[in-house]
């Protein structure tokens, strides 16, 4: 039993940080360059689980944690499983269906450049083919373009139910990124933000709001953590642990996505600031992979 | 990383549930500390004959020398065997013995460690004062130096286990006119002593088990003093880290448990149906299992780095306020029958009274989330 990094872990995972500091800041995540996708493709991201590579879910979850705290693309997400478990390489675009089954909208993110996108269908993994001209423009969330398909086209499901457990292994390590940047950008502005002529990170009053946001974001990560070793393991609990973690994240990424706003004072209800950013994405990530209650109470067969 | 324990673990861990199986007491532990003191002490003795008394405490002192590890493995299975809560050894198990193991010198760690795990001796803690609960630093309760002796007057207040315990980690000012953290000592201070007056108080609960110490001229030998005289903050601090980290390792342990029974009671009365309680039954579950994984992370970090990350106060903060919100579910899920409740039943009502301990004792709730603030977080300080 190890939740810590190894130092290999510890390596890749500072490598990532300084890659996404360098060349996919969050401060830029609404202006991505086209050119992005190779560069996320070449740095082997999007296939960490997959074929070739072989990594556990433990090293792409700690990954994707650090990923997602620069928002990177959501489409990462459905790209890596669908590597994992359909041989799709490359840019798959993320598939929301408004209904469970088949039929009704269909919403798909970062689709310019995907020929199939990947979503949850009657809770399995599935995949569907794009219109080759499919673009989008951003939605509530600003980071990805937004496309919409109505009636929603058929999908084909992937046959390992562990492909759902792994599409909501990575959103939750999206929300957990979220989580711990809105955390972070809180902190760091209650340090240089002044009134009453000193930091307003003296007032105990925001600083219990940062506490609880550090608290979050802890509760997660490890629950996060869990979670990827529980699939790793093939532990009989992994869809509990999976399901866990993605409430928790999701609850961590927009309490704390709400609390950097308030934080923020009048500069955080700014479209020019950047808290909305996670808030949004936060408030996008809650579809992807949304956890059963009945999973979580043990009820579920 | 990984969640799976080796074999040899494994094969401890059933040695553990093995031994508990045949083992753990009928009868229930006494409420009141007066009346639980001999079941404490029976059962701790019971525990080090057997070999389960400080399983991560070095031999040479009594203890097993395995892993931390395997020290959370017997835990676990101990609350899964509802085996009695530790009571009136606490302290000496949990951060007494961990301070001396730390600070102490030899001869201080020979004569108490072994004692404590045996049983033997019970200690209590005197840090807190009338005038120094949040604010430790405000220290007055004072130790003059006479001889090779010290001089003890002033009071402590709030000490678990002060009426039936042998010792007590005692911190005072030796310095005389010293400031906050300064010219602070902490002390073995014999609680038979002549001069030593203790005075019981009842809790929101019914329960007598902290109390009132008053000292008058108490006299303690100079060799008492543990970790050299004014460095007491520094020792108190090492003592604060155990109980605020490891120390509390039990209650998060146990939380796995009741989150479980709880479901379980509302599946019986069907009070699950209730959309308001599954909704919160299910936020619990998700966090105790998150529980888990930050205590195996934080275990992990002591075994990498030999001590816990910042984040121990993380922990700390988040078991108490998820404990509190257990026993308040306990609570709504036995509806009116609360109003029955009487001084001396021990049930879902005096864990609900009990539990608001776990918001103020070892360090408010405010003063963990400062603590976070400024140590995990890097905010200015603003005491
Ligand atoms: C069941 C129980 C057992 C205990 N056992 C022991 C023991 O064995 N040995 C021992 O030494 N002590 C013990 N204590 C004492 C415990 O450590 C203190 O109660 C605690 O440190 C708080 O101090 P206080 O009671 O003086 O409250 P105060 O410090 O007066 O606090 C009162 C309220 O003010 C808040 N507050 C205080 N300062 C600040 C601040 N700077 N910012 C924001 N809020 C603040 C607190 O959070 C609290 O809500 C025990 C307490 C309890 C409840």
């Amino acid at each position: 039993m190890d939740l810590t990094p190894n130092s290999e872990q510890e390596a890749l995972l500072s490598a990532t940080a300084d890659w996404c500091h360098d060349n996919m800041p969050l401060e830029q995540a609404r202006s991505r360059h086209p050119a992005l996708w190779n560069q996320l493709a070449d740095m082997g991201w999007l296939g960490m689980t997959a074929p070739g590579m072989d990594l556990d879910h433990a090293t792409e979850a700690l990954v994707f944690a650090e990923l997602g705290r620069h928002l990177a693309p959501v489409g990462m997400i459905s790209s890596a499983v669908a590597a994992r478990w359909s041989g799709h390489q490359g840019k798959t675009a993320l598939a929301l269906l408004d209904r469970d089954l088949t039929g009704g909208l269909l919403r798909v993110y970062d689709a310019p450049g995907a020929t199939h996108a990947l979503g949850l269908v009657g809770g399995l993994a599935a995949l569907t083919a794009l219109p080759s001209d499919l673009g989008g423009e951003p939605g509530l969330d600003l980071s990805a373009p937004l496309a919409h398909i109505d009636p929603a086209p058929p999908f084909t499901a992937l046959g390992d139910p562990r492909a759902a457990l792994h599409l909501q292994l990575l959103s939750a390590a999206f929300a957990t990124g979220v989580a711990d940047a809105a955390r972070d950008m809180a902190a760091e502005y209650a340090k240089i933000r002044e009134q009453f002529e000193r930091p307003i990170g003296w007032f105990q009053a925001l600083k219990h709001i940062c506490a609880d946001m550090a608290v979050r974001a802890a509760v997660a990560k490890s629950q996060l953590l869990y979670a990827a070793c529980a699939l790793d393991a093939g532990d009989a609990d992994a869809g509990f642990h999976v399901a866990s973690a993605k409430h928790l994240a999701d609850q961590a990424a927009i309490d704390n996505g709400r609390a950097n706003i308030q934080v923020h004072g009048g500069i955080g209800m700014t479209d020019e600031a950047y808290p909305h950013l996670c808030l949004k994405r936060a408030h996008l990530l809650t579809f992807v992979a949304p956890p059963e209650r009945a999973v979580i109470l043990g009820e579920a067969a | 990383m990984d969640i799976q324990f080796s074999t040899e673990e494994q094969r401890f861990r059933e040695e553990c549930r093995d031994w508990l199986h045949a083992n753990v007491p009928a009868d229930k532990r006494p409420m009141d500390a007066a009346d639980a003191i001999g079941f404490d002490k029976a059962w701790q003795r019971r525990l080090f004959d057997a070999g389960w008394a400080g399983i991560n405490w070095p031999s040479q002192y009594g203890g097993r020398g395995l892993s931390i590890v395997q020290q959370v493995i017997w835990l676990e299975e101990y609350a899964r065997a509802h085996a009695p809560w530790i009571g009136a050894n606490f302290v000496g198990v949990n951060h007494g013995g961990p301070t001396l193991i730390i600070n102490a010198s030899e001869a201080q760690k020979e004569y108490h460690l072994p004692r404590i795990l045996k049983g033997e001796a019970i200690w209590c803690q005197g840090f807190s004062e009338p005038g120094a609960g949040s604010d430790l630093a405000g220290i007055k309760t004072r130790g003059r130096v006479e001889g090779n002796e010290l001089v003890i007057n002033g009071s402590k207040i709030w000490t678990s286990f002060a009426h039936v315990a042998d010792w007590q980690e005692l911190v005072l000012r030796t310095e005389e006119g010293s400031q906050r953290h300064r010219g602070l000592s902490w002390v073995i201070c014999d609680m038979h002593a002549p001069g030593i007056e203790i005075r019981p108080i009842r809790k929101i609960s019914g329960q007598i088990e902290f109390a009132q110490v008053f000292y008058d001229d108490v006299r303690i030998p100079l060799e008492n003093v543990v970790g050299g005289l004014g460095n007491g903050w520094k020792v108190a601090m090492s003592t604060l880290s155990f109980e605020r980290g490891t120390g509390f390792i039990a209650d998060q342990v146990k939380q796995s448990q009741e989150i479980e029974e709880l479901i379980d009671r509302a599946r019986a009365t069907g009070a699950i149906n209730d959309d308001r309680i599954a909704e919160a039954l299910m936020q619990m579950r998700a966090e105790v299992a998150a529980l888990r994984a930050m205590t195996y992370r934080n275990i992990s970090e002591v075994v990498r780095n030999g001590q816990p990350g910042p984040e121990a106060s993380v922990i700390r903060l988040f078991t108490a306020e998820l404990g509190q919100r257990l026993d308040r579910m306990g609570l709504l899920l036995a509806g009116d029958d609360i109003l029955d409740f009487r001084y001396g039943d021990d049930n879902h009502i005096a864990d609900y009274l009990r539990g608001f301990a776990g918001t103020i004792a070892g360090g408010s709730s405010q003063i963990q989330r400062d603590i976070i603030a400024e140590r995990v977080l890097g905010l200015p300080k603003s005491r």
